[in-house]
C-alpha cells in the first residue's frame, strides 16, 4: 500500500515540474525505482491509475525502471549485488554492507506538451 | 513533444520533514526510537511494561493506527503525554504527522519518544520519521518463518525484540532459524527475546535504551561543542 503513498508525492512533483516548464499534458512519466524499497510495479500502476484522473496526467503513460541493489562490505570493500534476503558478503561471510543502489524512488523525466 | 529531465527523489518531501524531526528530537535530548512490527505482536503492552521500568526517565508515546484511541489511552496513565495518530487507510506513518504531533508535545521535558508505527512489516520501515532508532518486533505466535519473509524491515532494524518468549516451550519456533536469517541481512542488528508478562529480558530491553539514549545524547553534546 506505500504504492499509493509514493504516488501522490510523484504527482506533487510532477506539477511542480510541468508549472515550471509550462507543460499542459503530460504523455509519460520516467520512473526509477530501487529494489530495496520493495515497491510493486503492477500495483503502482494500478495506484497511478486511480489518481491521475482529472490532472495534467490524465492520458499520460507511467514506465517503471526497477534498479537492482549494489552493496560495498564495509570490511573487504568489495562490490556486490545482494538477493533481498541475502547481504552476506561472499570473502567474509558476514552482512556488514553499505548500500550504494537500491534504495532510490527517482522522477528521472517527464515528457509532455506545452 | 518536450523532455524534462528530472531526477528528483520522490521521498523527498517526507525525507525534509524527517530531518527536521531528528533535529527536534537531538535538541531536546531524546532517543527517538520508531516500533514497527505486525499487528498484536505486542508493541503497546511492551511500552506498558517499559515505561515504568525507565522509572525516572520520562517517555512520550506517538501512536499510528488506522482507527481508535485505544492504544494511546492504554498508555496515556502512565506516559508524560500520550498522542494518537488516525491514519485512515494509511498503512504507516508519515514524517509530517509525526511533526504535527510534536507541536503538541512537551518534548523537552521527556527522555524517549516512542513512536508506534501503524502494525505492518512492509510499508513503515520505507518511511523515515526522524526517529534514531528503528526496534522491530517479531512475536513467537507469529512464527519463524518472518525474517525471511520480510527482509526489507528487519534488514533496517536496529534491535529485534522477539516477544511473548515465554510462549517458546509452547510452540514450535525455531530461534537459530530467526538469528539466522537476521545474521544474513545485517550482522549489526542487536536480538533479545523478551516477554511482557514474565518480564523475561525486560532488564536487558531497558539497559539497551539507556544505553543508547546516552550514547546519542553524548554525540549531540559533541556536535553542539564542535559548533
Amino acid at each position: 500500500m506505500h504504492e499509493l503513498s509514493i504516488v501522490i508525492s510523484l504527482m506533487d512533483q510532477i506539477e511542480d515540474v510541468a508549472r515550471v516548464n509550462k507543460l499542459v499534458k503530460i504523455d509519460e512519466i520516467q520512473l526509477e525505482t530501487g529494489v530495496l524499497r520493495q515497491v510493486i510495479p503492477e500495483v503502482m500502476q494500478e495506484a497511478f491509475e486511480s489518481v491521475k484522473l482529472n490532472t495534467i496526467c490524465e492520458n499520460a503513460v507511467l514506465t517503471i525502471l526497477e534498479v537492482p541493489a549494489l552493496v560495498v562490505c564495509n570490511k573487504c570493500k568489495s562490490q556486490f549485488e545482494p538477493a533481498i534476503d541475502d547481504f552476506l558478503c561472499k570473502n567474509c561471510n558476514l552482512a556488514d554492507v553499505k548500500t550504494l543502489k537500491g534504495n532510490e524512488i527517482i522522477l528521472k523525466a517527464i515528457i509532455g506538451d506545452k | 513533444m518536450m523532455k524534462v529531465n528530472v531526477v528528483k527523489n520522490v521521498l523527498k518531501a517526507n525525507d525534509i520533514v524527517a530531518n527536521e524531526n531528528r533535529k527536534i528530537f537531538n535538541k531536546a535530548k531524546v532517543l527517538a526510537l520508531n516500533i514497527i512490527s505486525s499487528p498484536g505482536s505486542g508493541k503497546t503492552t511492551l511500552l506498558e511494561k517499559t515505561i515504568p521500568a525507565l522509572k525516572e526517565q520520562k517517555s512520550i508515546v506517538i501512536v499510528g493506527d488506522l482507527q481508535t484511541t485505544r492504544d494511546a489511552d492504554r498508555v496515556s496513565g502512565i506516559a508524560l503525554r500520550a498522542v494518537q495518530i488516525n491514519t485512515g487507510m494509511s498503512c504507516h506513518l508519515y514524517a509530517n504527522q509525526v511533526s504535527e504531533s510534536l507541536k503538541d508535545l512537551a518534548i523537552d521535558e521527556a527522555d524517549y519518544v516512542f513512536i508506534e508505527n501503524v502494525g505492518n512489516l512492509v510499508c513503515p520501515g520505507e518511511f523515515d520519521l526522524g526517529e534514531n532508532l528503528k526496534v522491530v518486533l517479531l512475536s513467537v505466535p507469529e512464527g519463524d518463518d518472518k525474517v525471511a519473509k520480510y527482509p526489507t524491515t528487519f534488514r533496517v532494524a536496529d534491535i529485534v525484540l522477539l516477544t511473548k518468549s515465554d510462549l517458546l516451550g509452547i510452540l514450535d519456533f525455531d530461534i537459530k532459524k530467526v538469528k539466522d536469517d537476521i545474521a544474513k541481512l545485517n550482522a549489526n542488528v542487536t536480538f533479545l527475546e523478551i516477554s511482557s508478562k514474565t518480564s523475561a529480558g525486560m532488564d536487558e530491553w531497558i539497559f539497551w535504551l539507556k544505553e543508547k539514549r546516552s550514547q546519542s545524547v553524548g554525540q549531540q553534546a559533541r556536535f553542539v561543542t564542535e559548533e
